[in-house]
């Protein structure tokens, strides 16, 4: 049996949505699996009557979810505002499955995105025999979502070029997509909304006008609130990664967990927990997903090279990938950081001995 | 409920869903008899509620009549139940009881607790404590809903409180409720607060039983209690009145008066400081305001947060209101709530209008919630007669007191204006900082001023304390300003204050204050306080003309004075210690200057005549001979050669160098331009310095740094520069020291010196 590396939403939750079906006694929305309810119960996790326990999603503010949700109720579009690694894509795709049961209808956003690819291509064979008809429209995932009543998504939208990204303007506003070359158009039906992500911290990205930007409803995921939060999620996802991922290592104990976000916290807020010292922060975000990743690498290399626990020298190689995104600039503010806060901390011998080793 | 005749309500102070439920059930219950918590002062004040100029929000004032600072309100706004409940009662023409503990005994009990704590803090040597008049409904540490709110999940205890009670539309068996969970609550929790606290509560709830028996008493059939809901369980059994009676047997008992006051919102908010504060005083009122009105209720609220918005230069379209409406009522469906409550509303904001931009909610929240407002009183409201006398006057100069802070600016050459001016500045006597600033416009005359407005509702109590000095803000002002001149010490002081008597247009505490100055200038020997005296005087002499007042007195007052200063100067100057001599430079430089603004020359001349005297005094201290000098050569009273031959004098090698250091200190103190400009003082000083040994040099340094620090960069680059070119440069060409001396020569070896130093090519 071949397995696909990772599952979609809607594949690896399948049970919890079922379970989520049945017991859901709200209304629904035209062409919505799920009651509004049931949405932010999938996301933020519930045990049903019946005993069954639906996994938390998203670890953090319920407020925001619920947010979320409403507004896709209310056929506004939602655009997820962040700094890289708060979930964003995560909180889309499941907001996807757990609304239309399909997260799939994607466009991924980039600098080089044409207007096909948020409106429809052609099959330029077809259009050549036959000249255009709508055998020959080849439809985007927009235009499917509007066919089908389901949610699109759009993944950094901000790095979308301007004028691409005007296109949404009418389908945001008509709910219509007009097809001039053939004197036609798609109407959406109930159940189409438009999920868009965009990042706040890149360089270069192109401001949304102030005509698309009226059209969202703008939730800010925040980087989490506080280290347990945080703990939290990482050692959540690790445990669902190491399992998906199949890691030969054990679950790492949450000493460890912990000390890679109380690591990623400090330099991000540049100050030590206890606020007595001012720390440099590095180039990079050092968002809570980095955290994930340093985690489940670390767990990676002890099941295949270490001991098959996760060490202080398997972490280290992943934090040092992780903060020293600059050669240079980087480079010494890990080295001060390393000198000034881990080799003082009780206990932290030996992750400062292993991170000496390999800077 | 022991008694079936009584019909206790437990409300939370300010919740509008609590007074409309509360509104609903008095209309339904129809009782004969009101008892409110509230002071009993209160009592006779209650048929103003009839009348429509009593706007809330209003408080009750009471305080005490011989310290009037003890002060405490009872707020109320329109949406308070104790509002509703006495509107109710006046309607329906029931007897209105305010059954709480009279202020005329918390009042006494607070000042004896407060006398007490004062003994002991003396006794422990420790700091005094802060024992200020405690708001009547405050409730000691933190609010005990919280138990309930975390019981049912709620965060706090004013949201679970909002949910469960304010947001509630049906308010059958509303009160049972409240009652069952407040008895639940009493009986589990410990006391609360400090053992003066209980007693105190204690003492109030005997109190409300007391007067709960005498109605009972009296025959009424329907009795309905509306107090704070954490009474209620106090109230609902009614043990025999002998516990009470010994209870409350020998209370202190000070005289106690009461008015109603204007107050704000702002007063209303938790935030600032009162116990039974709401957070959102502007949600509540809107709420009171529009909850019949459904959709509405929403819709307005938003849309006054676009205008807020728009008015901040943000974009905020209809659009986005409609879309916010949409989000707030998909929101309150999702989280289950009949309406979107104050949550939702901030949720759908920030994600719509605000684009999830935490910053622009900010600017405009406070504003949104606070939606402050100022209350009205009648005229016909007994009132201290110094407050109606503001009030009247407030009226005809059209100066509307408000709770926000606004700008305000006068030109003083309309009447009105000028009468304006004159109003805030007598309120400024009496010590109500009603409007601060009132500095004229910079630049433009002195006919311009800019004050900042902001009234405060505590202003009420200050007022009444003021009117001992008087009925009216005049009088008073008055009054209070010859008070202050006879407290004055130095004569200074009350020539500082001239000018704030002329603005305020007090002519007899001006006059008064000129009489006592003249009175004690003329007995007084202290220099010092004469030479104080003098720039004021001068100041407000020089201004009289412009408020159109007889400035003859001043006139004469200033001669006087300055004869005497001109008298003494000499002799106040003899055998100064560095400390004094420092002093008096400081007091001849302002004296100098107020000699200079005064345009009377004949002065001026006496002047410079005893600053001559002085310089010619044996055994000057060299910094106020050095200032001397130079204030004498900078007012052309002292020929340039002569202040060359006494900075020569006080230069000479003769003198220790520190004292010659002195004196230049006070001759070149402020600027040094003088330096730049002429050579020959230029040369001498330059000669003394080169003159000096390392020895002294080492001492002089310190002082001579400090004298060169005080000058502008640009003054210290230019001596630099000029030291550097080797002493005389162009301006010496041109000077007077050209005599004898060979161009032609110096010429000859100018370039090579300068090559060999560096400089020039």
């Amino acid at each position: 049996m071949t397995q696909t590396l990772r599952e979609h939403a809607e594949q690896q939750f399948a049970e919890e949505l079922a379970a989520l079906a049945r017991a859901d006694s709200h209304a629904r929305p035209p062409n919505w699996r799920l009651s509004p309810h049931a949405v932010v119960d999938y996301l933020l996790g519930t045990t049903l009557d019946d005993g069954f326990v639906v996994s938390p999603k998203y670890i953090g503010s319920g407020r925001l979810m619920e947010i979320a949700v409403a507004t896709l109720a209310t056929d506004r579009a939602l655009l997820l505002y962040g700094v890289p690694g708060t979930a964003k894509s995560w909180v889309s795709e499941h907001l996807a499955a757990a609304i239309s049961g399909d997260s799939t209808l994607l466009v991924q956003g980039s600098a080089g995105i044409a207007e096909e690819a948020l409106r429809y291509g052609w099959n330029y064979a077809e259009l050549l025999a036959h000249g255009p008809s709508h055998k020959a429209l080849v439809a985007s995932p927009v235009m499917r979502a509007m066919e089908e009543g389901r949610l699109a998504r759009v993944e950094e939208l901000t790095r979308i070029p301007a004028d691409v990204q005007d296109t949404l303007i009418t389908i945001l506003s008509e709910k219509a997509l007009p097809i001039p070359e053939l004197n036609d158009e798609v109407q959406a039906i109930g159940g189409f909304n438009l999920i868009a992500t965009a990042n706040n911290r890149d360089r270069g990205v192109n401001e949304l006008s102030s005509a698309l930007k009226r059209r969202f409803n703008t939730v800010v995921l925040p980087t989490p609130a506080s280290e347990d939060e945080e703990v939290e999620i990482v050692r959540y996802r690790v445990e669902a990664l190491g399992r998906a991922l199949q890691l030969p290592a054990e679950p790492p104990a949450l000493e460890a967990i912990r000390r890679v976000v109380t690591i990623f916290r400090e330099l991000r807020e540049g100050a030590t927990q206890d606020g007595r010292n001012k720390l440099k922060s590095p180039s990079g975000t050092l968002s809570t997903a980095e955290a994930i990743s340093v985690i489940t690498s670390g767990m990676a290399l002890a099941g295949h090279f270490g001991s098959g626990s996760l060490d202080d020298a398997d972490i280290a190689s992943g934090l040092l990938g992780a903060v020293v995104k600059d050669p240079v600039q980087d480079a010494i503010v890990w080295r001060e950081y390393l000198e000034t806060v881990v080799r003082e901390r009780d206990g932290w011998k030996g992750l400062y001995g292993a991170c000496r080793e390999i800077s | 409920m022991s008694d079936a005749r009584v019909h206790l309500f437990g409300i939370r102070h300010h919740g509008p869903g609590c007074a409309r439920s509360l509104g609903a059930a008095l209309a339904e219950l129809a009782p004969d008899c009101l008892l409110i918590e509230g002071p009993a002062e209160g009592e006779a004040l209650l048929e103003l509620v009839d009348d429509p100029a009593l706007v809330p929000p209003v408080a009750l004032l009471v305080y005490a009549e011989a310290q009037v600072q003890d002060a405490v309100f009872y707020p109320f706004a329109r949406f308070s139940p104790e509002w509703v409940a006495l509107r109710y009662g006046r309607g329906a023409g029931i007897p209105i009881r305010l059954f709480d503990l009279p202020q005329c005994h918390q009042l006494a009990l607070a000042a004896e607790a407060r006398k007490e704590a004062e003994a002991q803090a003396e006794e422990s040597d420790g700091e005094g404590t802060d024992s200020e008049p405690e708001a009547p409904h405050a409730e000691p540490d933190g609010d005990p809903l919280d138990w309930l709110a975390r019981a049912a999940g709620y965060s706090d205890g004013e949201r679970w409180w909002d949910h469960q009670i304010e947001q509630r539309r049906d308010h059958t068996d509303l009160f049972h409720a409240i009652h069952d969970a407040m008895h639940a609550l009493r009986d589990e929790l410990p006391p609360r607060g400090t053992a003066a606290q209980q007693h105190r509560e204690a003492l109030r709830e005997a109190w409300m039983r007391r007067q709960l028996r005498a109605a009972l008493k009296e025959g009424f059939e329907r009795i309905a209690v509306v107090c704070g809901a954490w009474h209620l369980s106090a109230l609902s059994q009614l043990p025999s009145a002998k516990g009470d009676d010994a209870l409350l047997k020998g209370l202190p008992k000070v005289k106690a008066s009461a008015a109603w006051v204007p107050w704000s919102h702002a007063r209303l908010a938790s935030g600032g400081g009162y116990g039974a504060g709401v957070e959102s005083p502007g949600w509540y009122d809107h709420l009171w305001q529009h909850a019949d009105d459904g959709a509405g209720l929403v819709a307005r609220w938003l849309g006054r947060a676009a205008r807020l918005l728009r008015k901040e230069g943000l974009d905020a379209s209809s659009a986005g209101v409609i879309e916010s409406v949409r989000l707030a009522d998909a929101l309150a469906a999702l989280r289950g709530r009949p309406l979107p409550g104050l949550a939702e509303l901030d949720d759908a904001l920030g994600s719509v209008l605000c684009f999830g931009d935490p910053t622009r909610l900010a600017l405009i929240r406070r504003r949104l919630l606070l939606a402050d407002r100022l209350g009205e009183v009648p005229e016909s409201a007994p009132q201290a007669p110094l407050l109606r006398d503001l009030s009247a006057e407030q009226r005809r100069l059209r100066l509307k007191p408000s709770a926000d802070e606004r700008e305000l600016t006068l030109d003083l050459r309309k009447p009105t204006d000028l009468e304006r001016s004159i109003l805030l500045r007598r309120l400024s006597l009496i010590g109500i900082a009603w409007g601060s600033g009132g500095q004229r416009g910079d630049g433009r005359g002195t006919f311009k001023e800019v004050w900042q407005l902001a009234w405060q509702p505590e202003f009420a109590v200050e007022l009444i304390a003021a009117s001992r000095y008087g009925n009216t803000v005049a009088e008073a002002a008055d009054a209070r300003a010859r008070q202050r001149i006879d407290e004055s010490l130095h004569l200074g002081e009350i020539a500082g204050k001239l000018q704030r008597l002329l603005h305020a247009d007090l002519p007899e505490a001006l006059d008064y204050a000129l009489r006592r100055l003249a009175e004690r200038s003329a007995v007084s020997h202290d220099l010092d306080q004469l030479m104080a005296t003098l720039p004021p005087l001068v100041e407000t002499q020089r201004y009289g003309d412009v408020r159109g007042t007889d400035a003859g007195r001043i006139e004469t007052l200033l001669h006087g004075l300055a004869e005497r200063i001109c008298i003494g100067l000499p002799a106040a100057c003899y055998s100064l210690d560095d400390t004094a001599a420092e002093a008096m430079v400081q007091q001849i430089d302002t004296t100098a200057h107020a000699f200079g603004q005064w345009a009377d020359t004949e002065r001026l001349a006496d002047w410079q005549q005893a600053l001559r005297q002085l310089l010619d005094q044996s055994g000057l201290h060299r910094l106020v001979a050095g200032r001397t000098t130079r204030l004498l050569l900078d007012a052309n009273a002292l020929d340039p050669e002569a202040a060359a031959r006494h900075l020569s004098h006080a230069l000479s090698p003769a003198n220790p160098p520190l004292e010659a250091g002195q004196w230049l200190e006070g001759f070149l103190r402020g600027s040094g331009l003088l330096l730049l400009h002429d050579d020959t003082l230029w040369q001498l000083v330059d000669r003394w310095v080169r003159g000096i040994g390392d020895d002294h040099f080492t001492e002089l340094l310190p002082l001579l740094r400090r004298v060169f620090a005080a000058f502008t960069p640009a003054e210290r680059r230019q001596m630099g520069e000029r030291v550097v070119a080797g002493g005389p440069s162009a301006s010496v060409v041109m000077g007077q020291n050209e005599v004898g001396f060979e161009r032609e020569a110096a010429e000859a070896v100018a370039d090579t010196v300068a090559r060999l130093l560096g400089i020039g090519g």
